[in-house]
């Protein structure tokens, strides 16, 4: 940006002298200028510390922390606690306990501190540690501030509350994604300066005593990033203290900060840059400005120079109390890896051999998801030939999954990746004719239903509906308390004849939809499955019947519902992607040319689309109609052991759901998972701590009580390392995404989670408000992790165990920066299984490996 | 000659009410206990209104039943009518469904079991106002079914917003017991009693007498004010949209089964209330207000609650101005019809997300057909006079039945031009039009049916009263009908300065929150005395 910054604000004593101007503060001597290099750098290191935030309809686990991965964790719980004031890990008093619990043991204190050695300033040895579990710490205090903050505690008002309040209400209005029928009429222009516009008009600031602001948004210049320097420049803050009072500024208003993050998304993807969060900063920061003029005297002028000279002191020196709070953090993790590294050398132990050499009688590929743990060890359980793989749940198939009748559907993939495929859905077994026919009158359906949608909740005839319609509610009451109605149709099902729904299905065949090119060539086809099975390590010894199984939830009025679906396919089910793997891979054609890959799938293999319903553990088969005659007998076997496993399964969750034994445990965890008051369908994620990245056989006949990913890898069969690239930059990331959701969520609630479900109030049709309104809520709720007595996820970083040589590990983080932050500023613990059977080595904050185990 | 079954209906609100006495702590303790004994006593409630509900039906029994009586004056005693009837099961019903959601709901929360007490006793108290047979037990009822309430809008009481928003609540209740306290007062000294069925009496005679006493007028205005502040009708509709501080099913509660008690005591005491044409005026106006500027600032929400709430507003103000016109079982259907469609909308209020997956927009769409409205106008009147006659029921034979009668038109104007959409296509328009044709069919038929049920209950339609009921109804009519063109035609004005200054005002609720907000924290501040405090370096 070159254009000329001179001094925007001067422009405001011109346009009208009676306001009372902002004018520079007098600071101390060394604070010089705002150069606009400087500022550009602090925007984007600004914009850079808020995560994104997926909004409801496909909400997926972001790392919170995503903005601070760049510096060593707890550097980064200083850097958090400085300026927001939020704390990243648990307070002492829950450390003290797990110590006297007997959680944390001294070994695991004296592996903590090895671990941390890097960490300069922090307690060196056990002794160190005695005194800070039994005082209560005194943390260093939050130093960063807006204008807002500084005027509330020289006038003792509430001007911060007010100021969020407001510019929250203002971002649910611009961003509604269909809420209100009446919409905000300055859409179209971009954020900044739909803002101005509507605050030229609203009264609240005003009314709330806020005088002269309108006049005061009036005089600010056109473009946001003029707007922030003149404020910036007016405050007399630069250097540290720019950088702080930034990221305060948008903290505190971090959900929508994070939306707007999120809209920028994938033109960051792209590698383009996208201004939306400045824009909102500026708003922010015009609120601040209009709040100085209004309090403008002796009392501000003096408190503000105070702030900035204290902001400008914030150093990245770690608060000594946190170091000992990580070291306490870090043995936490210890304890648990301790005990999952004892039982993988267990598992060495174990004569597994000869399940290698046989042909297996069934191959079932699952999500890494922890939740695939579970029902795989019930599988195994129940045939003891069967082999279950796992590989992240869109079985390597980025698509963009189009429902009938629209033009545009959601990413089925990692939200770190872009869909590559269109695929549409479709309705099999019917011709051209048929096709057009239930493709028209799911149009005229669905326009149908907006005009009685646009009755019910019109301004006049609203109340003839309600008296028209409202008493059939008392049926709809009865129906939906007790289970046998669906407070609304399923979004999947709208409009389309129940009949049809058993025959819907992706469509790979190439097509064309809107102009653009759907389904897949062949070349596409055997390209993308010959990724697919080098990259699970399948590529010899298939079975007769293959399981390719996605997952996804069921649950009823839940806002929070696609947070439980397969966080692989962008917050969805993952059943559009495992069909159209199964179907490729049942394609002769593609058959024919993975052979010529020397990728030889027998003739008698057969693929099957699959789908884990990760609330009841019921598993589901699709297009059984085209499974050979052949496999039918295998068919009904799998059926067989998939029942088995599935009540395994349940049996194994309905404990910790609170399902008593006593009772009917199918039909109690089916019921809530039909339950419209229900806040806990399924414990989700929750327990997640590890990630384990080597062949089932080091894992298999383990109870890993589903907190575990499991990936498989055999490096043996790894030519050039690609695949364990693969792991290390994708797989391994999206998991210490959700790991970092889940953590952020449980130890601190009111930063990094989205608070009471019972509170929860939808905004905007994209995210939750808790209670009235205030900030966009961010993370998970507190139902998803407590059970009201007591936290049921750990907070515990993730343990990363990898088979692969630590040097081939080594030379991968050397490449990649975004998975080397993430091993060597310490946000996962990587691990690599040496193979040998003596497990493993620990990679250290510094970056050298440590023997641990036996 | 008391009826000894009619009486049983005694057992609805003490179930409840026992139930309700257990001690928070203990209730905590034992969350199990206390939802199984309180799904037992909704229960209870429920059958024993339905019961009792029959054997009125069958007996044709005397409403009155007198417990407990001091005198003629009040004492304990019960009127159990039609109205009396359809809202106790309304009441027992949405009671029974708020218990059972509050199971799975509020599973593990420590306050669990005197969240569970609350609701009985609000619910207790609800009941015994529906069922009292007097207007002191009325007025006891009705103060605690607010202090009840109150203890629920700040269960989460560590919630600022939650404590702002029962304060405004807590003033407004205040208000509304000190109008309706006055009136009790104004009513002994007309009646010398305060026992319903005496008063219903001496109406029918002052209604047949010549010359009404002017403390009519002022009793049955200060009922309408008591109403009014119970039923959020502006400008004290504010704490309503606020109350989102408090687990759903107290909204579903609250919005189903507590607002509307200000529409019950219009509706209970129409008998002396009708008597006073200037307080019907009042609420006509009031109401008719309310409900355009609530349905009008509900369309520009952003929140489902919030949206939900400016809906409860609005139609509040519906019935409210069915009162005033006189038709009194059409607000009572409304009163009904509302009460069952909001809980609904409030427990599955986290639905919005499946729907707005499934509300996407049929492509490709033009542009609306200019004469739409025109048309979809000529066929709703057609349709709505055709089906009106067809029930026997004459838009002529009163003002206020008119006034409503032309909103079903428009209600079904705008059913009709949404369904001729972008593309005219014979599917959507004769789904449109069937739908509309059962819509109207559907409304008169309900009509006829509550004005049958009710009619020993609440007064006869009404002829017209005057010049000023004549502007009134022209009023209502013109607005009403200003603002339905205005939605229809709202989306090619988004440029117009006027009309975008007109959103942030409505927007904003015509900032009657943020002068009221700041007013209360001024002169009785929820927050801890504030310190001003130097900044800490």
């Amino acid at each position: 940006m070159s254009r000329e910054l001179a001094h925007p604000l001067s422009s405001l004593e011109r346009t009208d002298a009676s306001i009372d101007v902002v004018r520079p503060v007098a600071l101390s001597e060394e604070t010089r200028p705002v150069e606009r290099l400087d500022l550009e750098a602090s925007l984007a290191k600004a914009r850079g510390r808020i995560p994104p935030l997926w909004p409801l309809k496909h909400f997926v686990a972001v790392n919170p922390f995503l903005g601070l991965r760049g510096m060593p964790f707890a550097r980064a719980c200083a850097e958090m606690r400085r300026i927001t004031g939020a704390d990243m890990l648990m307070s002492r008093k829950d450390y003290r306990a797990l110590v006297d619990q007997g959680r944390i043991t001294e070994s695991d204190l004296e592996q903590a501190i090895r671990v941390a050695q890097s960490m300069p300033g922090g307690p060196r040895d056990l002794a160190a540690l005695r005194k800070p579990l039994e005082s209560e710490p005194v943390y260093d205090a939050s130093t960063a501030v807006t204008v807002a903050e500084v005027v509330d505690r020289a006038h003792g008002l509430r001007t911060e509350l007010h100021a969020v309040e407001e510019i929250a209400k203002w971002c649910a209005a611009y961003w509604d994604e269909g809420q209100a029928a009446w919409r905000m009429p300055w859409r179209a222009l971009s954020p900044y300066s739909a803002w101005r516009a509507a605050a030229r008009l609203d009264r609240t600031p005003e009314l709330m005593g806020f005088r002269g602001f309108r006049s005061v948004v009036a005089s600010l210049p056109d473009d946001p990033v003029t707007t922030i320097e003149s404020v910036v420049r007016s405050l007399g803050l630069s250097g540290p203290a720019l950088d702080a009072y930034l990221y305060r500024a948008l903290f505190n208003i971090r959900g929508w900060a994070a939306y707007a993050r999120y809209l920028g998304w994938y033109a960051e993807l792209d590698g383009k840059e996208d201004n939306t969060i400045i824009e909102l900063l500026a708003i922010r920061l015009a609120w601040d400005s209009a709040l100085f003029v209004r309090f403008e005297g002796e009392p501000l002028r003096a408190a503000w120079t105070v702030a900035v000279d204290s902001m400008a002191k914030i150093d990245s020196e770690v608060d000594h109390e946190l170091l000992v709070d990580a070291i306490f953090q870090t043995a936490f993790e210890a304890s648990f890896q301790r005990d999952l590294i004892s039982k993988l050398l267990v598992a060495d132990d174990e004569d597994v051999s000869g399940t290698a050499s046989m042909r297996p009688s069934l191959q079932a590929t699952f999500c890494i998801d922890v939740r695939s743990e579970v029902f795989r060890r019930a599988l195994e359980t129940v045939e003891p030939k069967a082999q279950t793989i796992g590989f992240a749940g869109f079985f390597g198939f980025p698509i963009e999954y189009v429902p009938i009748g629209q033009s545009s559907g959601t990413a089925q993939c990692p939200v770190l990746l872009q869909p590559k495929f269109v695929v549409r859905e479709t309705v099999a077994a019917t011709d051209e004719d048929e096709r057009t026919e239930i493709l028209g009158l799911r149009l005229l359906r669905r326009r149908a239903s907006k005009a009685w949608k646009s009755f019910k909740s019109s301004a006049v005839s609203s109340f003839v509906y309600v008296e028209t319609a409202g008493l059939a509610f008392a049926a709809k009451l009865v129906g939906d308390a007790t289970g046998l109605t669906r407070t609304v149709t399923h979004p999947s099902a709208e409009g389309l004849d129940s009949r049809l729904l058993p025959r819907i299905g992706p469509e790979i065949e190439a097509g064309t939809l809107g102009g653009r090119a759907t389904g897949f060539t062949l070349r596409e086809r055997i390209d993308t499955a010959e990724t697919m099975l080098r990259a699970m390590s399948l590529t010899e010894s298939f079975a007769r019947l293959v399981m390719l199984t996605g997952h996804g939830s069921t649950t009823v009025n839940n806002p929070h519902a696609s947070g439980y679906d397969c966080g692989a396919c962008g917050g969805n089910p993952g059943e559009a992607n495992a069909r159209v793997a199964a179907t490729i891979l049942n394609d002769p054609d593609v058959r024919v040319g993975l052979a010529e890959r020397d990728i030889v799938i027998p003739n008698d293999t057969w693929f099957l689309g699959c789908l884990h319903d990760t609330t009841t553990d019921e598993i589901r088969i699709f297009d059984r109609e085209q499974i050979p005659a052949s496999h039918s007998a295998d068919l009904r076997r799998l059926q067989g052991w998939l029942g088995q496993a599935s009540a395994l399964a349940r049996a194994e969750r309905a404990l910790p759901l609170g399902v008593p034994a006593s009772a009917e445990i199918d039909a109690a965890i089916v019921k809530r998972s039909r339950d419209w008051s229900q806040v806990r369908p399924e414990w989700g994620l929750a327990g997640n701590a590890a990630f384990i990245a080597a062949p089932r056989r080091r894992t298999r006949g383990i109870d890993l009580g589903g907190r575990v990913f499991l990936h498989d890898y055999d490096w043996r069969r790894d030519d050039g390392w690609s695949v364990l690239e693969l792991i290390l930059t994708a797989p391994m990331v999206v998991a210490s995404w959700i790991n970092l959701q889940y953590y952020g969520s449980t130890v601190n609630q009111q930063a990094f989670g989205s608070g009471n479900k019972v509170l929860h109030n939808v905004v905007g049709t994209l995210g939750v408000l808790e209670g009235n309104g205030g900030d966009l809520r961010v993370g998970l709720p507190m139902q998803t992790l407590h059970d009201g007595k007591r936290f049921v996820h750990e907070p515990l970083r993730l343990s990363v165990f990898v088979e692969a040589p630590p040097e081939q590990i080594d030379a991968i983080l050397g490449k990649h920066e975004g998975a080397r932050d993430l091993v060597d500023n310490g946000w996962v613990h990587l691990f690599a299984l040496t193979g040998d059977g003596r497990c493993c080595l620990h990679r250290t904050e510094a970056g050298s490996w440590m023997k641990v185990g036996a | 000659m008391p009826i000894l079954p009619l009486s049983i209906i005694v057992l609805a609100p003490m179930a409840l009410f026992t139930v309700g006495l257990a001690p928070s702590g203990a209730a905590d303790r034992r969350p199990k206990v206390m939802l199984g004994l309180a799904r037992g006593a909704a229960t209870v409630a429920f059958g024993v209104a339905f019961i009792a509900a029959a054997v009125l039906v069958i007996t044709n029994a005397d409403p009155t039943v007198r417990i407990l009586p001091l005198g003629d004056v009040v004492g304990i005693s019960i009127y159990y009518d039609a109205l009396s009837a359809v809202m106790a099961l309304l009441v027992s019903f949405v009671g029974m469904i708020v218990i059972a959601y509050s199971r799975s709901y509020l599973d593990g929360d420590p306050g669990q079991g005197r969240f569970v007490k609350w609701l009985c006793l609000t619910l207790a108290a609800v009941l015994t106002l529906i069922i009292s047979g007097n207007l002191l037990q009325f007025t006891l009822a009705w103060v605690a079914s607010s202090l009840c309430l109150h203890q629920l809008l700040v269960f989460y009481g560590d919630r600022r917003a939650a404590r702002l928003a029962a304060r405004k609540k807590f003033i407004a209740s205040r208000l509304g017991d000190l109008s309706l306290v006055l009136a009790m007062v104004f009513v002994y000294s007309l009646f010398g009693t305060l026992d319903f069925a005496t008063i219903f009496g001496a109406s029918d005679q002052l209604r047949n007498g010549e010359g009404l006493p002017l403390s009519v007028h002022v009793v049955s205005v200060l009922l309408v004010i008591g109403a009014m502040l119970k039923s959020a009708q502006f400008p004290f509709h504010g704490w309503l949209t606020e109350v989102m501080e408090t687990p759903t099913p107290v909204s579903a509660l609250l919005h189903a089964g507590i607002i509307n008690a200000g529409g019950f005591l219009i509706l209970r005491l129409s008998d002396v209330i009708s008597l006073s044409v200037p307080a019907l005026e009042m609420l006509a106006v009031v109401g008719g207000f309310t409900a355009l500027f609530g349905s009008v600032v509900m369309l520009t929400q952003t929140s489902i609650k919030v949206s939900l709430a400016w809906s409860t507003i609005a139609q509040m103000g519906f019935m409210m101005l069915q009162c005033g016109l006189g038709a009194f079982s059409a607000a009572a259907l409304h009163i009904v019809a509302h009460s069952l469609y909001k809980a609904h909308a409030f427990l599955s209020s986290g639905s919005v997300i499946d729907l707005s997956r499934s509300s996407w927009v049929a492509r490709p769409h033009g542009k609306p057909h200019p004469a739409r409205l025109v048309l979809a106008l000529v066929g709703a009147v057609a349709l709505t006079w055709g089906v009106s006659l067809a029930f026997g029921a004459s838009l002529t034979r009163a003002p206020g039945v008119f006034a409503l009668g032309a909103i079903v038109v428009m209600g079904v104007t705008h059913l009709v031009a949404n369904a001729i959409d972008e593309r005219p296509s014979v599917f959507v328009v004769a789904r449109g039009a069937g739908l509309a044709a059962a819509v109207a069919i559907a409304y008169f038929a309900l009509q006829l049916g509550a004005e049958h049920m009710l009619a020993g209950s609440l007064p006869a339609k009404q002829a017209l009263r005057g010049p000023i009921d004549l502007a009134i109804v022209a009023l209502v009519i013109v607005l009403f009908g200003a603002v339905t063109v205005l939605q229809n035609t709202m989306p090619y004005r988004m440029s117009d300065p006027r009309w975008q200054a007109l959103y942030v005002h409505l927007f904003n609720g015509l900032y009657v929150n943020a002068v009221t907000n700041r007013l209360v924290q001024r002169w009785w501040s929820i927050d801890p005395a504030p310190v001003a405090k130097g900044v800490k370096p």
